[in-house]
């Protein structure tokens, strides 16, 4: 499908979109959309179109959760939107990817410092990499109107409409969290992407093995140990003096609550009413003393004092 | 007696006990388990429904019975001769000889307890044997009690993550612990202390012995307890809201599974509900959400960063403060978890060779460690931009920086990247606390010399100058100055780097300006002098100089400088040891100044004569105003008779009983006497009274009464006024940190802070930052307040005779009291009439009688009645016992009667929870040979030993034991030495002290003035036995037999 422009003029008037339960809550509190340049460079993209009003209310639907669902596969999102029919409206957008030798040629020249493959397994896309794509004749974010196609079942004769307008802000929101979304909708996976990289970063040569995918999710990190028969010397059986006497090294209260949850940033396409992180905090703070009065074996009220 | 016990099964911990079998009822009849075929039989030692419910009540955790019911599991025991073996000798004896145990199945009675119970019961086990009297913690208790406390420190780290747990189509959101590096090792060396009896429940078909390695039950345990911990505090609504607490709400309430989710892990059971496919893919989600730290916690190895100081070459140059601007490091080193000393630099790890890391052992499957590396790097690159700039070349190991990129490096981003889970190395002379150089200010105090005349006291105003120092340098103002204009935050003052602020020396050097000089009192300047005080201003305080009369009291307090040895005070009968000198005149010298003093000497060092001696000095010296002694009722007997005997010329006074003074009369007598002793039961009761005297001095014996500062009695102890403060004790106070607040306080109000500034900067950084350097403080703080002495201690054991003999005076209850006149009575009615050899054994069964109601009521009335609180002696005992047990010292009790034997075998038993050994004649030769081999030989071996003196009297070798107690008196001091001896015997290394209990105003004590009178020609008139006694006529017996009843508790 093509673009259809039709400037600074809304044809229908606004009207209210049905009450969504449970949908996809943007994070964002206020302001623009996109925390990182390159989930800015997305919603330039659509930004770009000029089709007024629908912009804002596109924003506004993704704050108030009328997104339903969003599914990222290779070059494609689908998504369901709760518009103000029943039904609600599917989504499409399908973005142009890059070939195999394309890929193979960014991964050659990415490979030569360390700082690309760094930042992006830390969840960031290095500023740099734009160069790298212009320079292999190429960009990391579609740029032409036929690398990126969007559709949707709404009424609204304007494309993009509110609704594609929502997912959009949504997904870079997501782009925040997750880089490797990009080069997903670029038409290449994570693992693949780190593979091709692999043997590139660094002096050497693959050897033997092929660079292996990470682990998922740190499954291995605590295999269940081997079972371990009961000892039937009654010596040890009934324990013994003074147990695991100094095993807790030093317990402090962190000066900043909750790092662990901070550490990992956003939820996925969170759709809670609270925010994660703000009750997160309040919840770790509780905790954290309560943790250090039993830790101490001092009853809470007598501590307070 | 019951010993409790705790298994963990079903995910949550199961209370069972062991009590001993009833000599009168079989088993099975106890309660009534029927023995099905198949199933095993229930164990002799359980201690059943009834018995647990009933002692979770004792100890205050009342189990609702609608919510809690018990039920009956396999137990897999040490089984010998067809019986479990019982887990101590509490319970029963253990089989004899090496007899092979097998491990078997046996049913017991199990209580489950939800989270909630387990933490309060196991919180009530910290530091104790018992729960209550004869309600025992079993070593496996002790165990899960310190698997809570560890659960308890991940919380407080804040070490866990919200999670959904999947399990049989049932969805619950939890909180689960995150176990990185060195928590994983923790957890690990945790799990080889605990006990097979901790995971030796299972249900149903019992064919063989659970297996579940240790490791998988603590982590379940702790898993469980975390999310507790964290689904309790956070339930509890947010302080500045009003909102109602959450009603529980179903699934359609909530507007998204997100919302559910966040709702449920606040809730009590956590359960979400809805569509399987949903929760699976909300699931999902989180486990993605959570991927990166997982992937941390699940690595071999973390990215670490140490700071490395540039090479000096040659000879630093002289000026004071030397800059060197370049030359600094950040290396990047990957460091093992299971090995933190183990570090490879970053340039190895780059290597092709390196991509599994044999140095990480064992390899985790998939694990690369060159993607590991550079992840940890671009999350770095993130924190820190000198890493992002790092990352330029392929392999980076590294980069350099100058001195101020190292002083932000240590300031700003060590603490940053620490905080997000790297690890950092910092040199020593900046990671040591409290030694860190940087810019602190000392104040100095001149005063004039120490006059010998005295009038000097702490509420004088002293004058003292601000002085502004580095390290041990103190620096000028132009000093100062010269430092300010090198501008660089990192200098070298004579071979040590020391951290140096523009903005601080500025500051400095304005608050030099402004306040040169200022005025205090001399107790301000000691508090701020010994470290009550860590900053002036938000510079770190360093400390007092001072020269003249304060400057000799600092270094006198502290011990730099020798308070001069006084000579023992008029009107003190008695000799004072070496040590006891040094001891009294530390009383005198802080009393002069007065500050309150902690005397906290071993028993037996003579706490009481040096307290007695310091009083004698005061009385002369002070105008003859009356000091408050209080003690436990169970000592104010012991205080009279050594008052008597060491300062025969103090009027003692005993405020105690019912028909004790009030008001005005109580004034009126109180300022007839010297010294008034009261009880701390009578201490918040009559303290209304106790205020309106003018008291030279308050005076604590066993001041670990009031050591919990709540209490009325601690209240009413600080409440009191007077000139000076003493507080005696045998227990090591300074090692409890907890307890030290309110003995202090009572001694130097003020001193440590208020409780919550003691519990922020001493208890908290010690018990739980294990902070050498706050412990360091704190004694700092405290010890010229605290004086200990060791009878282990060379300087103490020259002073000491070997064998330190000693009598105990001890009250009658007024049970025994009321026991002693009838005996006394009917006694006195039939010698009027008995003659001959019928007299003779009127007499000695009298006698014995007598001596059975001194011991203890139910021994004289041989019912078998409930034994505590009933007799003064037994009262002492324990808490003598106490103090012995506390210092880890061994003792032998030597009593003439078996039953009373058994009476306090059962007694010490029930209050301590640990076993007491007995022997007395009807204990076959194996098992004496045996208790006596424990006795010497076992580490953790039971601390106390009952003889019968006619068993025990000779023969054996009991040298472990460093106290000797006698309960009741043999007249005969031959045979009370024979018995003696048994401890104090060749090979004996240590001083060995004998206690001799004597019940006050009775016929023990007569006895004993009379032996005393007539020792040295005692072989001959008092001979082998008691039979002269029966020589005395019936006048000289019934001024014997009277009960005097000065020692009768009120």
């Amino acid at each position: 499908m093509a673009w259809r422009y039709w400037r600074n003029f809304d044809f229908y008037p606004p009207s209210r979109p049905r009450e969504a339960r449970g949908g996809i809550k943007a994070q964002t509190k206020g302001g623009t959309f996109g925390r990182s340049w390159w989930a800015r460079r997305w919603i330039e993209v659509l930004e770009s179109f000029d089709i007024g009003q629908r912009l804002h209310r596109g924003r506004s639907y993704a704050r108030r959760g009328q997104v339903l669902s969003i599914a990222i596969v290779k070059g494609a999102v689908s998504a369901k939107v709760q518009g103000s029919r029943p039904t609600p409206y599917q989504v499409r957008i399908k973005v142009a990817t890059l070939t195999k030798a394309d890929w193979k040629r960014l991964t050659g020249v990415l490979g030569s410092q360390a700082l690309f493959a760094a930042r992006l397994l830390a969840g960031e896309m290095p500023g740099e990499i734009e160069g790298v794509f212009t320079a292999a004749g190429l960009s990391l974010l579609p740029r032409r109107s036929k690398d990126l196609q969007t559709e949707c079942s709404c009424p609204d004769w304007s494309n993009p409409c509110k609704h594609i307008a929502a997912v959009y802000y949504l997904l870079g929101e997501e782009f925040d969290r997750d880089p490797f979304l990009i080069f997903k909708l670029r038409g290449m996976e994570r693992q693949e992407f780190l593979r091709l990289l692999g043997g590139r970063v660094g002096p050497g040569k693959k050897n033997g093995r092929r660079g292996a995918p990470l682990p998922e999710a740190g499954e291995q990190a605590d295999p269940t140990p081997p079972p371990d028969p009961l000892s039937t010397g009654s010596g040890s059986f009934w324990g013994k003096e003074r147990p695991g006497e100094d095993c807790f090294g030093e317990v402090r209260i962190p000066p900043a609550p909750a790092a662990l949850p901070k550490r990992l940033g956003n939820f996925p396409f969170w759709r809670g009413e609270e925010r994660l992180l703000d009750a997160m905090e309040r919840i770790y703070r509780e905790a954290s003393m309560a943790g250090m009065d039993v830790f101490l074996a001092a009853p809470r009220a007598q501590s307070e004092n | 007696m019951i010993v409790l016990h705790a298994g963990f099964l079903d995910n949550r911990l199961l209370l069972w006990g062991e009590s001993p079998v009833a000599a009168t009822t079989t088993p099975a009849s106890r309660r009534g388990v029927k023995t099905k075929a198949g199933r095993p039989q229930a164990s002799p030692f359980d201690a059943g429904a009834t018995r647990l419910v009933s002692t979770l009540e004792e100890v205050g955790l009342p189990v609702p019975s609608k919510r809690v019911r018990s039920d009956t599991v396999v137990a897999w025991l040490p089984t010998a001769g067809g019986r479990p073996v019982a887990s101590s000798p509490l319970i029963a004896e253990s089989p004899d000889g090496p007899a092979s145990t097998t491990l078997s199945p046996w049913t017991v009675t199990v209580l489950p307890l939800d989270c909630e119970r387990t933490t309060a019961l196991l919180c009530m086990c910290i530091g104790k044997q018992t729960l209550a009297s004869g309600v025992v913690i079993g070593k496996d208790l002790a165990f899960w009690r310190q698997a809570m406390r560890f659960a308890g420190a991940l919380v407080a780290r804040q070490q866990f993550l919200p999670g959904l747990e999947a399990r049989e189509g049932r969805f619950r959101a939890i909180w689960e612990p995150g176990l990185a590096g060195e928590d994983r090792h923790r957890l690990a060396s945790l799990a080889k202390d605990m006990p097979a009896v901790g995971r030796a429940l299972s249900r149903g078909k019992a064919d063989c012995p659970p297996s579940q390695a240790a490791l998988s039950v603590l982590i379940a345990f702790i898993a469980g307890i975390i999310d507790h911990l964290v689904r309790r505090a956070g339930s509890q609504p947010p302080v500045d809201s009003l909102k109602p607490p959450r009603a529980r709400r179903g699934a359609t309430d909530f507007a998204s599974l997100h919302d559910q989710w966040l709702h449920a892990l606040r809730a009590p059971d956590g359960t979400l509900e809805g569509e399987p496919t949903a929760l699976a893919e909300l699931e999902r989600q989180i486990r993605e959400w959570r991927r990166p730290i997982s992937l941390a916690v699940a690595s071999p190895c973390r990215l670490c960063f140490r700071l490395e100081e540039p090479e000096v070459s040659g000879e630093a140059r002289p000026s004071p403060a030397a800059s060197l601007r370049e030359g600094w490091h950040v290396r990047y080193l990957l460091q093992a978890q299971d090995d933190p000393s183990l570090l490879i630099p970053a340039q190895d790890a780059w290597k092709p060779e390196a991509r599994s890391w044999a140095g990480l052992a064992p390899p985790m499957v998939g694990f690369d460690v060159r993607e590991y590396l550079l992840s940890s790097l671009g999350q770095a690159a993130a924190l820190c931009p000198d890493v992002q700039a790092s990352l330029k070349r392929p392999t980076p190991g590294g980069y350099r920086l100058d001195a101020t990129g190292a002083h932000a490096f240590l300031t700003e981003r060590a603490a940053t990247l620490e905080q997000a889970g790297f690890g950092v190395l910092l040199p020593a002379w900046w990671t040591r606390r409290g030694t860190k150089v940087r810019l602190a200010v000392s104040a100095r105090v001149r005063s004039p010399k120490m006059q010998g005349g005295g009038g000097l006291s702490l509420d004088e105003v002293v004058r003292f100058d601000w002085q502004v120092a580095v390290g041990d340098e103190t620096l000028s103002l132009k000093e100062l100055e010269a430092l300010a204009k090198l501008k660089a935050p990192l200098v070298k003052v004579r071979g040590q780097w020391v951290e140096m602020k523009a903005e601080e020396i500025l500051a400095a050097i304005a608050f030099w300006r402004r306040n040169p000089r200022e005025k205090a009192t001399v107790r301000q300047v000691l508090q701020m002098g010994l470290g009550t005080t860590d900053q002036v201003r938000g510079f770190d305080f360093r400390g007092v100089t001072a020269e003249g009369w304060v400057g000799t009291l600092l270094d006198r307090l502290e011990g730099r400088a020798a308070y001069g040895e006084l000579p023992p005070p008029r009107g003190f009968t008695g000799t004072l040891r070496p040590y006891q000198v040094r001891g009294y005149s530390w009383l005198a010298f802080l009393r002069d100044w007065g500050l309150g003093a902690c005397l906290a000497d071993d028993m037996g060092l003579g706490k009481t004569v040096q307290a007695l001696a310091l009083m004698a000095r005061d009385w002369e010296a002070n105008g003859k105003r009356p000091v408050l002694l209080l003690c436990p009722t169970s000592v104010v007997n012991n205080w009279q008779k050594e008052a008597a005997r060491f300062t025969p010329g103090l009027p003692v006074m005993v405020h105690h009983g019912v028909g004790r003074r009030k008001g005005e009369a109580f004034r009126e007598e109180v300022e007839k006497h010297a010294v008034v002793l009261s009880t701390y039961a009578l201490l918040h009761r009559d303290l209304e009274h106790l205020r309106e005297v003018a008291w030279a001095g308050v005076i604590l014996d066993e001041a670990q009464n009031i050591k919990n500062p709540e209490t009325k009695q601690a209240r009413a102890a600080r409440s009191i006024r007077c000139d000076y403060r003493l507080a005696l004790t045998g227990t090591p106070v300074e090692n409890n940190v907890g307890d030290l607040w309110s003995i202090m306080e009572f001694l130097n109000a003020g001193l440590l802070g208020t409780q919550a500034e003691f519990k922020r900067r001493f208890f908290i950084p010690i018990q739980a930052e294990q902070d050498p350097e706050a412990a360091a403080r704190l004694k700092r703080l405290t010890g010229p307040f605290v004086l200990r002495r060791l009878k282990t201690d060379k300087a103490i054991i020259a002073d000491l005779p070997d064998k330190l003999e000693m009598k105990v005076f001890c009250s009658l209850t007024k049970e025994q009291a009321s026991l002693y006149t009838a005996v006394v009575k009917e006694a006195e009615q039939s010698l009027k009439s008995a003659e001959g050899i019928q007299r003779k054994g009127l007499i000695l069964a009298t006698l014995s009688k007598l001596k059975q109601v001194c011991n203890h009521p139910a021994q004289f009335l041989g019912d078998n009645s409930s034994i505590p609180g009933r007799s003064g002696k037994l009262a002492r005992l324990t808490e003598m016992l106490e103090e012995v047990f506390a210092v880890g010292d061994r003792a032998l009790v030597f009593s003439q009667f078996s039953e009373m034997g058994e009476i306090l075998r059962r007694h010490l038993q029930e209050t301590f929870g640990r076993e007491v050994l007995f022997l007395h004649g009807g204990l076959p030769k194996g098992q004496r040979d045996r208790a006596i081999e424990r006795f010497q030989g076992e580490t953790d071996g039971p601390p106390v030993f009952i003889l019968s003196l006619k068993a025990g009297g000779t023969g054996l070798n009991l040298t472990r034991a460093s106290h000797v107690f006698h309960f009741d008196r043999w007249w005969n001091p031959a045979v009370e030495n024979q018995a003696t001896d048994r401890a104090f015997r060749i090979g004996q290394t240590r001083n060995v002290q004998v206690h001799k209990y004597v019940c006050a105003g009775t016929l023990e004590e007569k006895i004993d003035e009379m032996i005393e009178r007539k020792k040295a020609i005692a072989e001959q008139v008092v001979g082998a036995g008691e039979g002269w006694l029966t020589e005395l006529s019936n006048a000289e017996l019934k001024r014997l037999f009277a009960l005097r009843t000065e020692g009768v508790e009120a």
